[in-house]
C-alpha cells in the first residue's frame, strides 16, 4: 500500500512546507469507536504550514469529518484518537484540558460546516451573534464589538453590512448565511480555518463566491485552510496539497498537480474520469480568448 | 399487518384478551348457569357451589348477570366505535378532495364537537331524546367522531401532497386509483389505532352511562349497571364490585394495548420492522447512497 | 433527429399568488425539444427551472403562452385530457428525490409497474415488460421485493429511472438526477443515461450544475430569474457564452484545472450582474 501517507506523499509536497513550522500537524492518526472496538480512520497524516491550504476529498463515511472533529477536539464521546498525534500551533492536543481547548478554539483554529442555519440562533439577529463571539474572545465592550462585527461582515464581501447585521437568519439566503458564519469563525483571528463541506449545499455560483472568499482571506491574512469536500474539483481550485480518503484510509496524497495529473489509486482515477467524461472539463480544452 | 401485530407480545396479549371478551359477548348468555333475571331468596349470598360469584341484592346469580351483561356492554362499545368511525373518517378523507368550502364546514363542526363536555352532553341528550340505548350510542358515537376526522384528514393530507402520488398522477392515475393504491394504505393504520382506542373509550363511556342509569334499563344486566348496584351494598359484599370492575379494566386495557401494538408496526417503525425481516446479502459499501 | 418538435414551449408565463403577492416565476420562455435530442436546462434555485418542467407536465397552471406536446396544444387542457395524455406515456419524469417519489409502503417492484397498471395492462404482463428494463439500469431482479427504504440511494435512483422507462416514452425529464449521489453512483447513472440516448429517447436534464449536464446534452438552455437568457449547442454555450450570467455560470463551475486564474473574471462578472 505505497499510496498511503508517509514518504511517498511528503516527497512531492511543495518545498515551502518544510520551510515554516506547520500550524497543524496530523501524524498517523487512527480513530476508533470505543463502543464497538471498530477502527474508523486508519492512519491519516498531513502537515499544514501557515498560509497553505490542504484539501481532503472523500464520500460520506470516509472519515474526513471525523478527522476535522479530532483536530477541533469535538469528537463524539465514544470515538477517540487511538493512535498517532495531532499538533496544533505546537501544542499536542492529546493532553489538552477543556479550558485549554476553549482558549484555542476561535483564536487558533476555527471551522464552518455544511448547514449554516443550524449553527445560528434563529431568534437572534445575526450581527449580535457575531459581536458576541468578539466580546467573548477579544474581551472588548459592546460598542467596539459591534464595530468589529460590521468590519468582519464587510470583509466577507457582504454588500450591506449594516442591513445584514440586523437581519434574522431566516431572512438570509444560504450563501449569505455561510458568509456570516465565516465572519464569526474568523472573528478572533484564527490561524487555521476548517471548511467541512461548507459549500456542498450551495448553488454553483454561490459556491464559487464562497471559495473565492476563502482564497482571498488566505491571501490577505495568511489564514491556513483545510477544505473538505466530496468534489475533487472544489478542492483542486484552492489547495496546494490534496488527500483522498476512502473508507477511512488515505488512498492518495500529494500536491494538487500530482494528484490531478499523476494519480496512482483507482478511486482517484474514478473521480477524475467523472469530471473528464461528464463534466465541464471535456469542453474546456483551451483557455477562453478573454482569459489572460 | 395482522401478522405483524401478532408477532409482537403486546399484540398477542391484547388479541387474546379481546378474543375472550368477544367470545363472552357471543356466548355469554348461553354459558350462564342460571337466568340473569331469576330472583331467588338467597339475597346477597356469598360465593358457593351453586353461585360461583354469589348473588346480588335481589338474589340473582352474579356470574350469570356478568356473563349475560357482557353482550350489551361490548356490542355497545363496538357500535359506538363504528358510528364514530363512519361519521368521522369518511368526511376526513373526503374533505381533502371535495374543496375548500366542505373542508371549512367540517372543520368548524368538528371544532364545536370537541369543545363540548363529553359526558354531560351525553347525559343531557339522552335525557332529552329518551332513555334508549340506541340514542345513547348514537350520541357518544357522534361525540367521539372528531378524533377519527382529524386522524384521517391528517393522514390523507400528507399522502395527497406527496411526491409518489404526484408520480402516479403523472402516469395518468385517476383519483380512485390514487385513493385505492396509496391513500388507503397510509390512512388505515392510524385509523386502526384510533378505532382500537375508541373501543376502549366507548366502553368506558357506555359503562359510565349505564352506571348512571342511562341507556340499558334495569333489570337487564350490564357491567356498568352491575358496578353501580354493587356499590350500594358494599357493606354487605365488599368484594362484589371487583368482578365487573376487573372485566371493564381488562377490556379497556386490552383495547389500548392493541392500539399501541398497531401503532408500533405501522408508519416508519413498521417499515423498518418489515425491512429488517428481509434477509439480504451484505452490500458492498461503494453502492451506498451519498447523504 | 425528427423534424417535428416533441415538446414546444412558446412565450410561456407562469406566476404564483394574486395582487400584491403576485410573483412572476416564468417570463416569456420559448424552447423546443425534438425527438432524440438531449437538452439541459440550467439555472439556480429560484430560476424557475422546476416550474418550467411542472408547467410542461401539467402540474401547474399557465398564465400565458402555449405548451404543445407531440403536436397537441395542452395549454388549456382539462384534467381528463391530461389523464388521457399521460396514459399514452409519451412523457416521463424522474424526480430529484427518489426516496420521496416512491411509495414507502409498497415494494419497489410494485412502484415500478404502476405506470403500466394504470394503463390497464394486467399484472403478469406488466411485470414481464418491466423486467426487460432492469438490466438497462443494472438492477437485480431480487431487489424488487424490497421497500424503497431498504435500498441505497443509487439503487433507488435507478429504480426511478427504470419506472420512467417502462412506458417506453419518447421523452424523459430528469430533475437533478445525480445531485444526491456519491461519485461511483453518479458515474453509473450518467452511464445509464448515456446508453438511453442511443435508443433514441429524448432527454431533458434540469440541474443547477452546468458541469453535470455538459457531458450528456446536445443543447443547453440557461434560465435566470424566470427568463431564458441563452440557448445554444452545448459546446458553444460553454466555450463562448454570450450572456453575463452564462459566463459567470461557466466560470463558477468547479473544474479540475485550477480556477484561480478565473477569480478576477468572476469578480467582474458578479459586479456586472449585481450593480
Amino acid at each position: 500500500m505505497a499510496f498511503i501517507t508517509g514518504t511517498a506523499g511528503r516527497e512531492t509536497e511543495p518545498a515551502t512546507a518544510a520551510a515554516a513550522d506547520p500550524i497543524l500537524s496530523v501524524r498517523d492518526v487512527h480513530i476508533r469507536d470505543q463502543g464497538t472496538g471498530r477502527e474508523i480512520v486508519h492512519g491519516i497524516s498531513f502537515e499544514l504550514a501557515p498560509g497553505q491550504a490542504v484539501g481532503i476529498v472523500g464520500e460520506s463515511g470516509s472519515g474526513k469529518t471525523l478527522t476535522c472533529r479530532a483536530a477541533l477536539g469535538i469528537l463524539p464521546d465514544q470515538l477517540q484518537v487511538s493512535a498517532g498525534s495531532i499538533t496544533l500551533a505546537g501544542h499536542d492536543i492529546a493532553g489538552l484540558s477543556g479550558k485549554q481547548w476553549t482558549g484555542l478554539r476561535g483564536s487558533t483554529i476555527s471551522a464552518v460546516f455544511q448547514d449554516p442555519s443550524s449553527y445560528l440562533n434563529p431568534s437572534i439577529q445575526v450581527g449580535p451573534q457575531i459581536a458576541e463571539v468578539i466580546r467573548v474572545k477579544k474581551k472588548v465592550r459592546r460598542r467596539e464589538a459591534r464595530d468589529r462585527a460590521l468590519q468582519l461582515l464587510r470583509s466577507v464581501r457582504l454588500r450591506n453590512p449594516e442591513n445584514v447585521y440586523s437581519q434574522y437568519p431566516y431572512e438570509l439566503s444560504g450563501g449569505m448565511l455561510q458568509r456570516v458564519l465565516i465572519a464569526a469563525a474568523i472573528a478572533a483571528d484564527p490561524k487555521v480555518l476548517i471548511a467541512d463541506e461548507a459549500t456542498t449545499a450551495l448553488d454553483v455560483i454561490v459556491q464559487a463566491e464562497i471559495l473565492d472568499l476563502l482564497a482571498a482571506l488566505r491571501e490577505d491574512t495568511g489564514l491556513a485552510l483545510v477544505i473538505v469536500a466530496h468534489d475533487l474539483a472544489v478542492v483542486a481550485q484552492l489547495c496546494d496539497q490534496v488527500l483522498v480518503l476512502r473508507h477511512g484510509e488515505v488512498v492518495e496524497h500529494g500536491s494538487t498537480a500530482d494528484v490531478l495529473y499523476r494519480p496512482r489509486h483507482d478511486y482517484t482515477k474514478l473521480l477524475i474520469s467523472e469530471h473528464e467524461q461528464y463534466g465541464l472539463d471535456r469542453f474546456l480544452d483551451s483557455p477562453r480568448p478573454d482569459q489572460a | 399487518m395482522i401478522r405483524r401485530v401478532l408477532s409482537r407480545p403486546a399484540g398477542r396479549i391484547a388479541v387474546a384478551i379481546l378474543s375472550v371478551i368477544v367470545l363472552l359477548a357471543i356466548f355469554g348468555s348461553a354459558l350462564a348457569p342460571s337466568s340473569p333475571l331469576a330472583t331467588t331468596s338467597a339475597q346477597l349470598g356469598h360465593i358457593s357451589g351453586s353461585h360461583w360469584l354469589g348473588t346480588d341484592y335481589l338474589g340473582r346469580d352474579t356470574l350469570s348477570r356478568l356473563l349475560a351483561g357482557s353482550r350489551a356492554s361490548i356490542v355497545g362499545a363496538i357500535e359506538v366505535a363504528l358510528i364514530a368511525f363512519f361519521i368521522g373518517a369518511v368526511p376526513g378523507i373526503a374533505c381533502v378532495y371535495l374543496g375548500r368550502v366542505f373542508e371549512w364546514l367540517t372543520l368548524r363542526l368538528v371544532d364545536t364537537l370537541i369543545s363540548l363536555p363529553f359526558l354531560l352532553v351525553a347525559v343531557a341528550v339522552t335525557a332529552l331524546l329518551g332513555n334508549g340505548m340506541t340514542v345513547a350510542l348514537l350520541v357518544v358515537g357522534v361525540l367521539l367522531a372528531p378524533s377519527f376526522y382529524r386522524v384521517s384528514r391528517a393522514a390523507t393530507l400528507s399522502v395527497a401532497r406527496s411526491q409518489y402520488v404526484e408520480a402516479a398522477q403523472l402516469s395518468g392515475a385517476s383519483l380512485t386509483w390514487i385513493v385505492r393504491s396509496h391513500v388507503l394504505s397510509k390512512v388505515l393504520p392510524p385509523i386502526s389505532v384510533t378505532l382500537a382506542s375508541t373501543v376502549g373509550t366507548g366502553f368506558v363511556v357506555v359503562s359510565s352511562l349505564s352506571f348512571l342509569g342511562i341507556g340499558v334499563q334495569p333489570p337487564a344486566p350490564t357491567w356498568g349497571g352491575l358496578l353501580s348496584s354493587d356499590l350500594n351494598y358494599l357493606s354487605y359484599q365488599p368484594w362484589a364490585p371487583v368482578a365487573p370492575a376487573l372485566l371493564i379494566i381488562a377490556t379497556v386495557w386490552a383495547a389500548n394495548l392493541l392500539a399501541d401494538a398497531i401503532r408500533d408496526v405501522s408508519g416508519d417503525a413498521g417499515r423498518a420492522y418489515v425491512s429488517a425481516r428481509v434477509k439480504r446479502p451484505r452490500q458492498p459499501v461503494l453502492s451506498r447512497g451519498g447523504e | 433527429m425528427s423534424a417535428r418538435a416533441l415538446v414546444e414551449v412558446e412565450d410561456l408565463n407562469v406566476h404564483y399568488g394574486l395582487g400584491r403577492h403576485r410573483r412572476q416565476v416564468l417570463d416569456g420562455v420559448t424552447l423546443s425539444v425534438c425527438g432524440g435530442e438531449a437538452v439541459g436546462i440550467v439555472g439556480e434555485t429560484g430560476s424557475g427551472k422546476s416550474t418550467l418542467a411542472r408547467a410542461v407536465l401539467g402540474l401547474v397552471p399557465i398564465s400565458a403562452g402555449r405548451v404543445v406536446i407531440d403536436g397537441l396544444d395542452v395549454s388549456k387542457a382539462s384534467a381528463r385530457q391530461w389523464r388521457a395524455l399521460r396514459r399514452a406515456g409519451v412523457l416521463a419524469y424522474v424526480f430529484q428525490d427518489s426516496l420521496r417519489s416512491l411509495d414507502p409502503d409498497r415494494s419497489v417492484g410494485d412502484s415500478l409497474v404502476e405506470p403500466l397498471l394504470i394503463q390497464g395492462i394486467a399484472r403478469a404482463a406488466a411485470d414481464a415488460r418491466a423486467r426487460a428494463f432492469l438490466d438497462r439500469v443494472h438492477l437485480d431482479a431480487d431487489l424488487l421485493g424490497r421497500l424503497p427504504g431498504a435500498l441505497s440511494g443509487g439503487q433507488r435512483q435507478r429504480v426511478a429511472v427504470a419506472r420512467a422507462l417502462v412506458t417506453e416514452p419518447k421523452l424523459i425529464m430528469l430533475d437533478e438526477p445525480v445531485s444526491a449521489l456519491d461519485s461511483a453512483n453518479r458515474v453509473q447513472v450518467l452511464e445509464i443515461l448515456k446508453g438511453l440516448r442511443e435508443t433514441g429517447v429524448a432527454l431533458v436534464f434540469i440541474s443547477h450544475d452546468l458541469g453535470s449536464v455538459a457531458g450528456l446534452t446536445d443543447r443547453i438552455a440557461v434560465l435566470y430569474q424566470g427568463e431564458l437568457v441563452e440557448v445554444g449547442p452545448t459546446r458553444a454555450v460553454i466555450n463562448a457564452p454570450r450572456h453575463v450570467y452564462t459566463r459567470l455560470l461557466v466560470d463558477s463551475a468547479p473544474t479540475l484545472r485550477s480556477a484561480a486564474a478565473k477569480r478576477s473574471a468572476r469578480e467582474s462578472l458578479r459586479a456586472l450582474l449585481n450593480p
